[in-house]
């Protein structure tokens, strides 16, 4: 039973941390949790700073609400309910801050993706130019849409583990993704040419 | 269903392969070092729980509730007021005459009332009073009239009751703890003088009888 800690699964961790209050158990949880976060949370807000803020604040989340965590739960669906509403909560105070703000300029409103659209197929196709493009094509689909996209075919969670982070139901996280699949497809259709 | 579904994700295959391909974000090197420093110096920011807020809508929506709980209570509450309706207090009266006759005390004096022929006991538990040889027995009425505040018609044109004490009579207005009881007049027929006659010829013959009996055994002694 000499088993070491870097060997237990999330749940097993968590759980020596809800009983033991082990801080190496969260060390660990937060060293397998913080990249995929930062990828998921990044894709869905599309500003490094905030991504690191919000990734910060759901690891304080975890450490001071670790008891609602409830072990008929995975793990991961769990820290990723909680960073995704974290990133919706900054999207919305960013989303009023814009409205109130007075020196809000056309620029800041409109995404910048329009004139990268406009670039040659062959320009377009360069890794680099074409992962921004995707990105920024990402920012405008529906945040509704956005997450689901996210985990399914950038984080490749499933649909069972995407329904229980959502909280909806399984059909509807299908149709969601299809719609935001189309959604993006469409931003993207200088990229993408039948 | 899910070759709709697997459709869709040929028709966004090239698509799909970018996102998958797109670079992972990776967390800054002094990620670690940062939070646990803000854990350490207890900065959580907004994070950390809230207390939560007085609202005035959470607080009188439950107390708006209650109070229209109570009101309307009092409103529907039956009341608990007596019926002054003199037909109910009657039958009132009669459901306590019942009551009486079916509590034991009432069946023991009931028992003892060794006067009172087997045949034409009053059986308690029955309304309809059926007797021991299903001999049914109405059960006695109490007059509704109260003695002391009522006047045999009769006797007050005859002069009988000159010396009753009628000290009640006329006092109509109580306090309210008395039950109220009904003033009226009692009517009492006479009987006829024709059966009265023949009641006592019976009476006269069955006496001459007796004395012709006697005659006759003081003879014989």
């Amino acid at each position: 039973m000499n088993k070491l800690l870097t060997e237990f699964s999330d749940e097993e961790l968590i759980k020596e941390y809800q009983d033991n209050n082990t801080p190496e158990a969260y060390d660990i949880l937060v060293k397998r949790y913080k990249d995929p976060l930062m990828n998921f949370v990044y894709r869905f807000v599309g500003d490094r700073d905030i991504c690191t803020d919000v990734v910060q604040d759901t690891m304080i989340k975890f450490y001071l609400n670790k008891d609602s965590y409830r072990s008929f739960a995975k793990f991961s669906t769990w820290i990723y309910t909680i960073a995704g509403n974290l990133a919706k909560n900054e999207l919305k105070r960013r989303r009023r801050r814009i409205i109130f703000s007075i020196n809000n300029s056309d620029d800041e409103r409109s995404p910048q993706i329009e004139d990268k659209m406009f670039l040659a197929p062959d320009k377009a196709a360069d890794g680099e130019i074409r992962n921004e493009i995707i990105q920024k094509a990402l920012l405008k689909v529906k945040p509704v849409y956005r997450e689901v996209v996210i985990l399914r075919d950038i984080q490749d969670l499933s649909y069972e583990e995407i329904s229980e982070i959502t909280g909806l139901a399984i059909g509807t996280v299908k149709s969601r993704i299809n719609r935001g699949r189309a959604q993006l497809q469409k931003l993207l259709k200088h990229i993408y040419r039948e | 269903m899910k070759k709709i579904y697997n459709d869709e994700e040929n028709k966004f295959s090239k698509m799909l392969k970018d996102l998958k391909d797109l670079p992972n974000i990776k967390a800054p090197d002094n990620f670690e070092y940062n939070l646990l420093t803000r854990i350490q110096n207890k900065n959580f920011g907004t994070v950390e729980k809230r207390e939560p807020q007085f609202n005035w809508i959470k607080f009188l929506a439950p107390s708006a509730v209650a109070v229209s709980v109570i009101i309307l209570f009092f409103i529907f509450l039956p009341s608990s007021q007596e019926n002054n309706n003199q037909l109910l207090q009657q039958t009132k009266l009669q459901d306590n005459q019942s009551a009486v006759n079916n509590s034991p005390s009432a069946k023991n004096e009931l028992n003892n009332q060794q006067s009172v022929p087997s045949n034409t006991r009053i059986q308690p538990n029955s309304s309809s009073l059926l007797g021991s040889n299903n001999q049914t027995v109405k059960p006695s009425t109490r007059s509704p009239l109260y003695d002391s505040r009522s006047i045999k018609l009769d006797d007050y044109i005859s002069g009988a009751n000159k010396n009753r004490s009628n000290t009640n009579r006329g006092n109509i207005v109580n306090n309210g703890e008395e039950s109220s009881q009904y003033d009226g007049f009692v009517v009492s027929e006479k009987p006829d003088k024709k059966t009265l006659e023949r009641y006592r010829a019976v009476v006269d013959s069955i006496k001459k009888a007796q004395l012709k009996a006697d005659s006759l055994k003081k003879v014989q002694k």
